[in-house]
Order: C-alpha cells, then structure tokens, then sequence
C-alpha cells in the first residue's frame, strides 16, 4: 500500500466508512425490525461524519439534526408505536444467493477496479467550511434546482396527503370489501 | 370539454406547417408552377422564376435531368430582388412513346433549398415535368378504396344494396382493364423509353426518403391487372351468400382489391410493400371472420407466414436503398438513393452485384436474393413454406379462396421476377438451378399431397401449390419460352383455380361437406355443374385444347433445353396431376349416387348467378386455349426485356412462341 | 448562448405556467372545499393550453442555455414539450370520465381528490419537460425524480384497490433502487469531470475506457428504469396492471418519452465520441429488451399487462435508435415517439372506455368486442395494427425510420440488430392478433352492445384517426423531427463550480 495513503486523515475516513458499511449491513440484515431502525443511526451518523471530514460543515450538520435527529425518530416512532411491527421477526434475507452473490462480487470486484485504476483529477482546494458560499449557489448558480426540489417536496406532501388520507378513512369505515359503499 | 383536444391537434399544426418568413438579407427563389404538365402533341411550356429576397439571386444553371424529349433554351443569369425570369421548356414528341417525365433542375444560391450534392456553393430546385401523365391505373387501384367508403356509408339492413353496390365497384376496374387491354401497346419495349411502361403516373409522395408516387404498367405486370380485376368481379358474384356482417366483408373485399391492384400497379419499392402489407389486414379479417371452423388458427398461420415474409422484405428494400447509387426523383430534386424499381433494376444492379459488397458477410446481392425470395416464396407457396396454404383455402370462404388461389399466389412469382430478376439479375442466375429444383419439388409434393386429399378443397389447394411449381420451373430456365410460359401459367392458373374453387363452393353450399367420399353420381343429378366441372378438371390437368395445357407446355419447352433432368423430372407431374384430377372426378361426378343423401332436392343445378360466374373465365379459358397469341403478344416484349436483363444478352427472334 | 436567472424566466414560461396553474387548483379546492372535477380539469386543460401557446411563442429555433447552462431551451426542447403537453392533456380528457381514478358515484356527485389528481399529473409534465430540457446531471437526477415520485403517487391512486398500492409499493422499491445505481454512476462521471455538467462530461480528456463504460452502464439503469428496458424492467407489467388505467396510459408514454429525451441528451451531448463500446452495450440491450418484451407479452390474458410487455418491447424498438447514433437516428426515435403516443395511448384509451362501461381487463372479456362495442373495437385493431407495424399506419412509418436509421450505418452488429428486431415485430403480431381474435372472431359470452361515454368516443376517434391518417403530414412531420434533433452546442458554459 502506498505509504502516503496511511495518515491519520485516511485512518479516520476508513473508520467513518466502516462504521457506515458496518451499520448499513445491519440494517439489511437485521431479523427484526427495531434492530433495523437502530442501525440506522450508525448509518446516518457516519455519513454526517464524512461529510465533515471532507469539510462540509453545514451539510453534515443538517444531516445529523434531520435525519438523525428527525427523521430516524420519526422511524423509531412509528415502529414502537405500531403494535405489531415490533413483535414480527421479518427476515428480509432474499433467497436469490446462488445468483446475487456472485453478482454483488463481480458488481465489487469491478467498482474496485474502476476506483483504482483511474486517475481521478483532484481538486488543489483544501477542504474549508463554505456555508455562506452554499448559500449564496442555491440563489445563484443553483436556483432551478433548489426550486426544483421545493416543487418535489410540494408533490410529495400532496402525495403523501393522498395516500394518507385514504387510508385513515379505510380503516374507521371498515366496511366489508367489494360492497359497493354509497357514503365514499 | 370534449372538443379540447381537437384544439391542441388544431394549435399544433401551424408550428408543423411554419415555414422561415423571407429573409431581407438573402436570396429568396420562388417557382411556378413547381409541376409542369404538357399536352401529348408536343410544344413549349413556361416556369417563371421569381426573386422575393433582398439580395441578388445567382442562378447558376439550369439544365434537364432524365427527360431526353425535353428542350430548355433559357439561358441561366443572375435575378435582382423582385426580377422575374421566365423559362421555357418545349416537349418534343418522340414516335416511340407517348409519356415523358423529366426533371429541370434550377441551381440557385437560395439555401433554402437542399445542397446540390458535390456542389456544396450550389442549391437545387426542382421542377417536374410531365407529358401525357395516365391515370388509368390510379383508378384502378382507388376506385376500389372508394367503394369501399361507400360500402360502409350503406345503411345498415339493406344488406342487398350493399352487394350491388360492391358488384358495381368491382366491375369498374373491370372495365377498364378491358380498356387497359384495348390500349396497351404490345410494342413497346424497353427500346422505347421509359423502361418499357405504359400508363405511368410519377410524382414525389414522401421526399425525405425518397419515396416516390410511380405507377406503371408492362408486359410482366398487364396480364396480372387484367387476372386481378376480372377475378375479383367474379369473386364478389362468388360472395354473394354472405349473410353475416355483409358490409364488413364487401368493404374488407374491396380494400382487398385495392391492396392487389397497388401490389401489380407499383412501381416504386416502397409502394410496392405498403400495397403488399395493406393486402394482408382484410385478408385475415376475411379469414378470420367469415371463415370455416379453424377460421383463428388459419387466419393467423396464414398472416404470420406473410409477414415473417415481408418484414425480410422490409430489411432488404432499406438495404438496397442505402446502397443504390445518386439519382434524381421525378421533381427533379437531387435523391442520394432512391426505391425507383426501375433504377433500382437498370441503372444499379450492376452495383449490388459487385463482390466487394458485403451483407452479415455474405455476397451483398445474394444474401438479399435470398432475403427476397423467401418472402416471396411463402406467398407463392413454395415448398418448404406452403404449409400455410391448405388451411387458409380450407377455412375461408368460397369467393376469398378464389381470391387467393387466382391473385394472391400470383404476387409472388410476380414479385420474384418484377424485384428478384430485376434488382438482382446476377444473383438470380446463380440461384437458377435451385428455383429450378424447388419448382420441381412443388410441382411433385403438391400432386402427391393432393392424392392424399379427403377434403375435396384441400385437394384443389394442394394442386394450386402443384401448379405454381411449373411457373418456378419456366422461370428459372432463363429462356423467353420458360418464361413466356410461366407468365401464362400464372394467369391460366389464376382463371382454372377461380372456377374449380367456385365449382367447390357450390358443392359445398349445397351438401355442407367437401369430403369426396361422401359423392358419387352428382351428374345424374347436376348435368350442367358436372359439365363446368369437367371442364375446370380438364383445363386444371393441362388438357390440350385448354388454357392450361400452353402454359405447362410453354414451360417444358423453355425449360428442357436448359435443365433436361429436371425438367423430365416435373414433366412427370403432368401424369400425377392428370391422374388425382381424373380420380376424384370420377368419385364426385361418376358412379352411383351415394346413398347417404336421401332427399335429392337438395342437389339443385347451378343457379343462373352461379352460373354467371363460372361462364366469363370458362371462355377465357376455352379462348386461351385454342388461341393462345392474344396473351402472348402481350407479356411477349415485357418478358423479353426481363430476360435480356437477367441474362445480358439478347434473345434470338422477337416473338419466339414455339421453338 | 447561455442566460442568466432573470434572463432565462421568458424562456422558462411554459414551466412556470404549468406551476402556476398547479397551485391554482389546488388553491381552488381549498377555497371551495368541496372537490369537483369538471372545475379541476377545466382548471388544468386551460393551463396546458396556455402553456402550450407559451411554448409556441417563446419557440425561436435558437438553442439556449437556461439558468447558467442548468438545462437548455432548444428546438428538441419544444419537440418534447408539446409530446408532453399533448400526452398530458389526452390523458387529463380522458380521466375526466374514469371511474377507475378519481371516485365518482352519480348519485352525490364527490369527486374525491380530483384536484390532486389534476395537480400531480401537470407536476409530472413540468417534471417530464426538464428531463428533456436537462443539460446537466444535478438537473437530470433531480427531474427523473421528480416524475419517479408522482408516478409512485399516481400508481397508488385507485381506492380500495390491493393491485394498485402493490404496484404503487413495487414502483417505489424497484425505483429508489435504480435512482441510487444512476447516483453512483453520476458521482464517477462527476469525479472524472470535476463538474456535473454534461457538456464538462463530453469535454473530459482521454476518459479512461472501463471507468467510463462503468459510470454510462450505472447510469442507464436510472434511465432505463423509466424506459422500462431490460433488465430494468420488471416493475412495468406490475405498475402497468395495478395502476388506474389512466395513469398506466399516462406512464407509458410520458415518463418514456421523457426517458428517451434524458437518453438522448445524454449519450448524444455527455458521451464523449471516441467512446466505441457504446453502441455495443446499447444493441445488446434493445435485442434483449425488444425479445423479452415479445415474447412475455405471448402468454399475456390481461390486456393491460399485455400492453406492458408491449411497450417494453417498443422501448427495445426505439433504442434502436440509439444505437444508430446519428441524427437519422435521433429523428427516428422523435418520429416513433409521436407515433408511439398516439397509438398507444388510442390503445390504453379503449381498455380505459371499456372498464369504465364494466368490462373487465381480461382478454376473455373481450370476447366479440366487435359486435358489442364496434367503434372501440376499432380503435383498438387500428391501434393494434399500428403498432404491430403495419402500413399504412403510423407505426410502420415510424418504424420504417428506426430500421432505416439503423441499416444505414451498414455494418454486421447494425444489420443483425435490424433482422431481429424486425423478426421482433412479426413475433408481435401473434399477441396483438389475439386481442383481435378475440374482439372479431370469437362469440360474446354476452350479446349485451356497451356504449362507450362520449368523452372517450371522441378521444379515441383522435387517436385512430392520427394513427391511420398520420402518412398525410408525414412531410412535414420529418422536418419538424428533423429540425428539432439535439444539437450540441460545446460553447454552452458550464456552471460554475462553487467558486
């Protein structure tokens, strides 16, 4: 291994990394279903600390308040608060191993290929805190598509309204299926 | 609400029309007319070219292309904003034909125009010229469209009506393929121009890919017109049973008529194939609607077989566009390749046959060849393919096995020798032998087949398959003998057929049943309908005396001094056709009355309708038999021009019936 | 030439429009209270009609970068943008009259979430028009996501209805699962430019050949997905089937032919030319796509899940394109996507007429559809032939130039390419014959004639009659496609990275 590559910055994103890989294997992995939600939160932290290690304070901050601090509650949440989630041991380990795993190892092998035979252009900038900058790119430079994601955002609200709405009228009519229901 | 759509439809058409208003800063050509049509006498005519830009217009050139009666004198000068130049173009008549088309090219510096190819500084408008433009054939291709609207504007329970008005619409074409015959000079040849046509109608129909409106008619193609319209006519007098959904079917007849006067009228390979196609969609409603009990399964095997015929078709024509060689369309725009059949035949075959072009790396011409071939061989049918034929004539209904057995298997070997031969002559001469051998094997299958047969349609079906072996066998020899006779077998077979599958339908009609062993006797009690019989029997197994006997005989004789082990090979077919016609005559017509009908009365004579149908191609058949040369003179230049260009060489003696 | 924010707002008026006209309602229905949908679809016809004439105006022919080079507004733009406008507002026509999507019971007259209905689907239009208009992938990924997002929705929309939310729930996985590939995919071709722009993409010196095969490859599975091309395509019977009807007619031309928009933007602006495998991969791909569409849609007795495996075939047909890689190539597929919408869509529009008259989606209850409901049957055989390729319909015309396309650049992979494609599309007859089989050929189990609403009469009369008649202005068809192909503009400035 290239010596240069052993400093105590690349220590620390192997560590970041593996703690990422680690708890993401978790959540796939995990027989029940709380377990899954709690691994989360190694994901989640993880990826908020290698966005500060490349030196995107603002990012990895409003990574670790939303998703680890709403959104992960938010999971938590609605996985204690419904009864029966809790108790089901769902295995969500797929059958398919005869042909995923041989695909998942080439599907590696090659990625692990790609990242090291590249010379990939680096940057000359060191990595420094820009929250102002980033400000100043989603009115200017990235407007359109900090719209762009407010309009999704919208939609998606609606959406969720739509799907919502309806299922929580399903559940207090309770009516038998395939009648024909004149109060709808 | 409801007409919000149309409105969109309406608002996007402007954008689709929108053309660049004239621009101040550039030249801006304006031509009238863009088509110039010139009396068949001969004399001058005018195009006047107009500036409408704000700069000078350089005019470059202009010059005739491919149109060798026509004269241009104006000289080509440069045109000031709002300057008229008027041009005059003469039309000298020539004695050898009596249509030309050219093109007048305009070589301007007005980009709007498309770039002169090699001449990048230079763009081209076109102007078409036309002296004498027929539309004769138009007629007979869309009158049958026509009368199909007006079948279906027919109100509904007046199911009467609709047959007569089909039957009128039918026998327009009719009419004026008599005139068509009245008028078709059997002259003319290719030593006349216009590549031997008649009757040709030419304009641009889709000019970005150059795709051109090109209808004519020669010696290969005039008895096919004449067969279609006269057996269509008979086969709506076939129909006239019909009893469910009678519109659907009259209109799905007619459009039938159209797609196979298209296919035999086209000149253009593009038109060619989407008349091919269009033939195809009635065909199997036709079928698959009005037929027997295994209607689906034979409606679908019969549309499946076409076209994984024609969609090999498709491949083929789009290869050999893209390599056939710069051309000009009839507008005189420049074209870098072209469908024309007739350029594609003449002026490019030589260029398909070179070896150094390749196709999934095959020789480029014969890989198309055989592309071609098979398409046309499963309409033909030809062994191995036939396979398709006995259930689609066991299952459609009388009139629709009449059109299919008297038009349908023709374009095949129509198209085999109007594409095949004349695209790729080099590659036909090298498939001889073979078309020769697979014509011998149809000829002998189907005979034996047709012993096999119960099924007294399955019978005629088989001997159809029989039948167009001789005209494989008369085309591959390359002789004008073979292939004058196998020309008169595809029409010969075309007027036999028609009446025997008649013949079949009435029986049919009467006893519900085609199965020969269920007969005896029939002509004690129908004499006249043994008669006909007797004689579409004799004319099918090549009596002498009969149409049928000239064209197997036409084809022996063309075909023997060329392929002798062959030929006596498929001459013993005439004994096994002789032999399953002759038996299962004498089963039908002969012996006692089969006891299983008690009540006779269900076996009345032909009726006069009945009758009327069988009549008109009984004495085309008697005619052609005794008196052949009417035919003959006919498809006799046509057929010799084919064989000039298939084989290179000219053919010794003009009209050379019997060697 | 590139322009600012402010600049680029009168070039943006279509989009804008259509926002506008989302909001409005969705406004309405929160003032009024009471849903309606005649008043939500009035509300929506006029938006699109007014953001079509936007189109027609602010239509130039000159190629412009928008918001510093975010996404262009260009004659393959406005080509798009009207395909969508068109699909949009057929589909909003025929919604109007659906049982199958917004609750409609004649008695009381509720016409539950019509609005949202109205809403979402003219978000996915705006969504569809910036994948077309995309020049760089943060615009791509975001725009597919858009209209990945209200497709789940709309996927989900029918009520009481197990088929339609599991079809909804198997969108979402198949979907989040192929967004996440084409990000991985986005971030090497964004590591290889330092830029996310494509024409900093295609500006990229002497690429490394397996890097770059590895991040096109992963990002054609976002594409793919809504293209539904194999092996991408395992969501599409599923989602076709469960859907409303509407909607499936909407997904499977819409997002398709935004799919192909992204497609072509791509390959033709980001993909740098000296890139030989692409058209290797992009061949396999339409064979292994047009052959299993064929052939799954053989065994088919649900004709909306045999419509499903259809149109994946077709995506197989239109990649051919694709594979062409020329201008031909690139008019060819805008030609076959305007025949695809009309034929298609006339096609989904009879199943939609039909279920709304309470025939089922079984292809037995199909059975004598021409005696008992002759006008659609008719649609649906036009429809049919159309596809199949058959002139002189439509179809044939547009597939005529995909093959042509394909033939002229020679060559043995291309000319195999052709023969099985077009050995594909007689393999297709055979199960669109079924459906016709069935309509023409077999005997009603119930003689009972169905009438058909007006609405959708008239609706599927357009269709049949553009697919039938669309020969007439083929002409100038071919020159609005042609005039209307991308064209690469390498002065196009990138965005600027963050200082």
């Amino acid at each position: 291994m290239d010596p240069s590559l052993v400093t105590p910055g690349t220590l620390f994103f192997f560590l970041l990394a593996s703690v990422v890989l680690i708890s993401s294997v978790g959540v796939a992995l995990a027989p029940n279903i709380l377990y899954s939600a709690f691994s989360l939160l190694g994901t989640l932290a993880g990826i908020a600390g290698l966005y500060l290690y490349l030196g995107a304070d603002f990012v990895g901050i409003v990574q670790l308040l939303i998703y680890v601090g709403g959104i992960l509650v938010l999971i938590l949440f609605a996985v204690l608060l419904t009864n029966k989630i809790g108790e089901v041991r769902l295995s969500n380990l797929s059958a398919g191993l005869s042909l995923g795993v041989p695909a998942s190892v080439a599907l590696f092998a090659l990625l692990a290929r790609v990242a090291t035979s590249t010379q990939w252009p680096l940057t000359e900038e060191a990595a420094a805190p820009g929250t102002a900058r980033l400000g100043d790119a989603f009115l200017r430079e990235h407007l359109l598509p900090f719209e762009l994601a407010s309009l999704i955002l919208l939609m998606a609200l609606v959406g969720a309204m739509v799907i919502a709405r309806r299922a929580a009228k399903e559940e207090s009519r309770s009516v038998p299926e395939g009648t024909h229901d004149r109060l709808a | 609400m409801n007409r919000l759509p149309i409105l969109f439809v309406l608002a996007a058409i402007p954008l689709w029309g929108a053309t660049a208003a004239a621009d101040p800063a550039k030249p801006h050509l304006v031509v009238t007319p863009t088509t110039l049509d010139f009396p068949i006498e001969g004399g001058p005519a005018q195009v006047v070219l107009e500036n409408r830009g704000g700069i000078p217009l350089n005019i470059h050139a202009i010059r005739l292309v491919e149109g060798t009666d026509f004269s241009v004198a104006t000289q080509a000068r440069a045109l000031a904003p709002g300057e008229k130049l008027p041009v005059t173009i003469t039309y000298n008549k020539s004695k050898l034909r009596n249509q030309a088309f050219g093109g007048l090219q305009i070589l301007t510096n007005d980009e709007s125009y498309p770039v002169a190819p090699h001449q990048p500084n230079d763009h081209i408008a076109g102007v078409a010229l036309r002296a004498n433009s027929s539309c004769l054939l138009s007629l007979m291709v869309f009158i049958p469209l026509l009368g199909m609207l007006l079948v279906l504007l027919v109100p509904k329970g007046r199911e009467d009506l609709v047959k007569w008005v089909a039957l009128s619409i039918a026998a327009v074409p009719t009419v004026l393929a008599v005139y068509l015959y009245a008028k078709f000079d059997p002259n003319v040849s290719m030593q006349s121009g216009n590549y031997g046509l008649q009757f040709i109608q030419h304009s641009v129909w889709i000019p970005s890919f150059n795709v051109e409106f090109y209808f004519g008619v020669d010696g290969l193609s005039v008895s096919m017109l004449i067969l279609t319209a006269l057996v269509s006519l008979v086969a709506v007098g076939a129909s006239w049973g019909i009893t469910k959904q009678v519109r659907g079917y009259f209109a799905m007849f007619l459009l039938l008529e159209a797609g196979m006067m298209g296919v035999f009228c086209a000149l253009d390979f593009f038109l060619f194939y989407i008349f091919w196609e269009v033939m195809l969609l009635p065909m199997y409603f036709l079928i698959g609607i009005w037929g027997g009990p295994r209607k689906e399964y034979a409606a679908i095997k019969f549309f499946l077989y076409t076209l994984a015929g024609s969609v090999l078709m498709l491949l083929v024509l789009i290869a050999l566009y893209y390599n056939s060689a710069e051309t000009t369309l009839v507008s005189g725009q420049p074209a870098a390749h072209t469908f024309d059949l007739m350029k594609l035949s003449y002026l490019n075959s030589r260029l398909f046959a070179s070896p150094s072009l390749t196709l999934l790396g095959f020789d480029f011409a014969k890989i198309c060849w055989i592309g071609l071939f098979i398409g046309f061989a499963i309409k033909i049918p030809m062994f191995p393919f036939h396979t398709w034929l006995p259930d689609a004539h066991v299952e459609a209904p009388t009139a629709i096995s009449v059109i299919l057995a008297g038009v349908l298997l023709k374009m095949g070997t129509y198209g085999i020798l109007r594409i095949n031969f004349g695209i790729l002559p080099e590659a036909t001469q090298w498939a001889g032998t073979a078309m020769a051998v697979f014509g011998t094997i149809n000829i002998l299958y189907g005979a034996f087949c047709a012993f096999a047969q119960k099924d007294l349609k399955k019978l005629v079906a088989y001997s159809s398959v029989s039948h167009m072996g001789y005209c494989l066998v008369g085309m591959a020899a390359f002789t004008q003998t073979g292939f004058n006779g196998a020309m008169m077998q595809m029409f010969n077979h075309g007027t036999i057929t028609s009446m025997l599958f008649i013949l079949v339908g009435v029986l049919y009609d009467r006893a519900h049943t085609r199965e020969i062993d269920k007969f005896g006797g029939m002509a004690t009690q129908m004499p006249k309908y043994a008669a006909f019989f007797g004689f579409a029997f004799m004319a099918s197994l090549g009596l002498p005396g009969l149409s049928g006997f000239i064209g197997e005989a036409l084809v022996f004789l063309g075909a023997f001094p060329v392929y002798r082990i062959i030929t006596i090979l498929a001459a013993t077919g005439v004994i096994f056709t002789a032999a399953y016609h002759l038996w299962a005559l004498q089963r039908i017509q002969l012996g006692k009355w089969n006891e299983i009908w008690t009540d006779k009365s269900i076996f009345p004579d032909l009726t006069l309708r009945e009758t009327l149908t069988l009549v008109p191609m009984a004495a085309i058949v008697l005619l052609l038999g005794f008196y052949p040369m009417p035919m003959l003179t006919l498809i006799n230049n046509g057929m010799n021009d084919l064989l000039q260009h298939v084989t290179g060489h000219a053919a010794a003696g003009a009209l050379a019936l019997v060697p | 030439m590139t322009l600012d924010n402010i600049a680029s707002m009168k070039y943006f008026a279509p989009e804008l429009i259509l926002s506008i006209g989302i909001l409005a309602i969705l406004t309405v229905d929160l003032i009024v209270g009471k849903p309606d949908r005649k008043r939500s679809s009035l509300l929506a016809m006029s938006t699109l009609v007014l953001a079509l004439l936007a189109t027609l105006v602010t239509s130039d022919g000159v190629s412009r970068g928008l918001f510093g080079g975010l996404i262009a507004r260009d004659p393959f733009t406005d080509f798009f943008k009207l395909l969508f406008i068109a699909t949009t507002a057929f589909v909003g026509v025929a919604a109007l009259r659906s049982r199958d999507t917004i609750e409609y019971q004649p008695g009381e007259y509720q016409d539950k979430e019509s609005g949202e209905f109205y809403a979402l689907t003219l978000t996915a239009a705006i969504g569809m028009m910036l994948m077309a208009a995309a020049t760089d992938l943060l615009m791509a990924f975001l725009s597919l996501e858009l209209v990945s997002i209200l497709s789940y929705i709309l996927a989900g929309f029918k009520r009481r209805d197990r088929k339609s939310s599991e079809a909804s729930l198997k969108y979402v996985i198949y979907g989040g699962v192929a967004s996440g590939v084409m990000l991985y995919g986005m971030s090497l071709l964004y590591g290889l430019a330092g830029s996310t722009s494509l024409s900093a993409i295609h500006a990229i010196k002497d690429p490394p050949l397996l890097t770059l095969i590895a991040a096109i490859t992963l990002c054609f599975a976002g594409f793919g997905y809504k293209i539904a091309s194999v092996p991408f395509h395992m969501w599409c019977p599923d989602v076709y089937e469960g859907a409303p009807t509407p909607v499936t007619a909407f997904l499977s031309v819409g997002p398709k032919a935004a799919g192909f928009a992204l497609l072509i933007r791509f390959f033709h602006g980001a993909i740098p030319a000296d890139v030989r495998s692409v058209p290797l991969i992009l061949g396999l791909i339409a064979a292994a796509t047009m052959t299993l569409g064929n052939l799954a849609a053989i065994n088919q007795t649900n004709i909306k899940r045999l419509l499903a495996y259809s149109s994946i075939a077709h995506a197989g047909y239109i990649l051919l394109g694709l594979v062409a890689g020329n201008d031909d190539g690139q008019r060819a597929i805008l030609l076959y996507l305007v025949t695809y919408l009309f034929m298609n869509l006339g096609a989904f529009l009879v199943v939609m007429a039909m279920s709304d008259a309470g025939l089922g989606e079984e292809l037995s209850e199909y059975r004598g559809l021409g005696k008992r409901a002759a006008f659609p049957a008719l649609v649906m055989a036009i429809c049919l032939f159309s596809l199949t390729g058959l002139p002189p319909f439509a179809g044939f015309f547009g597939k005529f130039y995909l093959f042509a396309a394909l033939l002229s650049r020679g060559g043995t992979f291309n000319t195999a390419l052709a023969l099985i494609g077009i050995l594909n599309s007689a393999v297709s007859l055979y199960y669109y014959a079924r459906i016709l089989r069935a309509m023409y050929f077999e005997k009603p189990t119930n003689e009972a004639p169905i009438l058909e609403a007006s609405l959708h009469r008239w609706n599927m009369g357009i269709m049949a009659a553009v697919t039938m008649g669309l020969w007439l202005a083929w002409t100038p068809l071919v020159d609005f496609a042609g005039a209307s192909i991308v064209q690469w503009y390498p002065h196009a400035t990138q965005v600027a990275s963050l200082h």
